[in-house]
């Protein structure tokens, strides 16, 4: 089916419905389903709490750990599932090229805005959804910060990134290996998830509106 | 039916979504959620998408972005909504007022810079949490790797010395 829309205005309902456009001609899932990996993204981000204040900035105060926990396990099962699924064909590696600078100064400064703020920005809409105006005011200090980095891409940031050293992977230095390390790796960092200990900073403003033994902090 | 979903089940279910959105049978891509903040940037300053080389470079990012965070945006609304029964307006988080101070007005100031700063360190790196630390690392990208050890001692620093953590004992 080829749905061809003519989206050529430039206000801004235009300029939503040429973002769908996009989405339906550039051949990486139908937008009904990357609509639908976003409302199971978010599902799953709200139905964890990892979306809270708590929980990241608590990661940075080291009160709290689920965050980590929840991300290392991800990484360790995915890691190991998607390494069989490319075997077999069913999927590709899309790997993020080796910028040092980019890597280090942009590390750097995500590193404190996440302990500030408390969010990321995959976090962040959530808890702009259950509704977190605080958090709304963060969007727009970080769409301030996409408008200027737009701006000033070609004169300041692109050289300020560095030049890329390719898009290399571990499994680069195994060579004749892979199969070997993939599985330590998956194995390792899913140990790392398991055995950070757990420690969870409760939000009694977020619990107190329900019963007593629904409540995770009172079992 | 459980008002929390414990970590694990969300890490399984969080790997699941993540191996659907790279198979070639869903979007053949990671999952990525910072590219669409410059591209929603673009479309509400009416920035021109041909004038600008960055716009350019992540006009399909952007907008595939752009439509998972829509949908990221009902699906956390609802379950806040009708599971976690977590709805509620706030201006700011309980535990800011605890280890920080109790004014809002600080909150939504540091808030502002924070996002400010989070993404143009995003996009230096080329990704955030989602796209490298858990699309990447699944991907044993070594730039990933670089960019998760910057930022959880960058985090881990930043908690230390801005909060006030020993307020509770």
């Amino acid at each position: 089916m080829d749905i061809v829309v003519v989206t050529e205005g430039q206000d801004l309902l235009s300029r939503v419905a040429q973002m769908m456009e996009n989405v339906i001609h550039q051949g990486h899932g139908s937008l009904a389903l990357v609509f639908l990996i976003g409302i199971i993204f978010g599902g799953i981000i709200q139905y964890t709490r990892v979306d809270k204040f708590e929980k990241i900035a608590g990661f940075a105060m080291l009160k709290d750990t689920i965050v980590p926990k929840m991300l290392f396990l991800t990484v360790g099962l995915t890691s190991i599932g998607l390494y069989f699924m490319i075997k077999v064909g069913w999927a590709h590696y899309h790997i993020k090229p080796i910028i040092w600078q980019g890597l280090i100064i942009g590390g750097i400064l995500f590193g404190i805005a996440m302990a500030i703020l408390g969010k990321c920005p995959g976090t962040g809409p959530v808890s702009i959804a259950e509704g977190r105006i605080d958090v709304l005011v963060g969007a727009i200090g970080g769409l301030i910060g996409g408008l200027v980095f737009t701006l000033y891409y070609d004169d300041f940031f692109k050289p300020l990134m560095g030049d890329s050293l390719g898009k290399l992977t571990l499994l680069d230095f195994f060579k004749g290996h892979e199969d070997l390390v993939i599985l330590i790796f998956g194995i390792v960092v899913t140990l790392i998830a398991i055995l950070i200990p757990k420690v969870e900073l409760f939000d009694d403003a977020d619990l107190s509106k329900l019963p007593d033994e629904a409540r995770p902090d009172k079992k | 039916m459980t008002n929390r979903l414990p970590w694990w089940m969300g890490g399984i279910l969080l790997s699941g979504l993540l191996l659907l959105t790279f198979s070639i049978y869903g979007a053949d891509r990671p999952i990525g959620a910072s590219t669409y903040v410059p591209y929603f940037a673009g479309v509400i300053f009416d920035l021109d998408p041909d004038k600008y080389s960055y716009l350019k470079e992540i006009k399909n990012a952007g907008s595939w972005e752009g439509v998972m965070l829509f949908g990221s945006l009902v699906g956390g609304f609802v379950t806040s909504i009708f599971i976690t029964k977590s709805f509620r307006l706030s201006l700011i988080p309980t535990a800011w007022k605890k280890y920080k101070n109790g004014s809002i007005i600080s909150r939504l100031i540091w808030s502002f810079i924070a996002g400010f700063i989070m993404i143009i360190g995003a996009r230096l790196a080329g990704g955030c949490t989602s796209g490298h630390f858990m699309s990447g690392m699944s991907q044993l990208a070594i730039s990933s790797m670089i960019f998760g050890t910057v930022v959880m001692i960058s985090l881990l620093i930043t908690g230390r010395y801005f909060y006030n953590t020993k307020k509770d004992k």
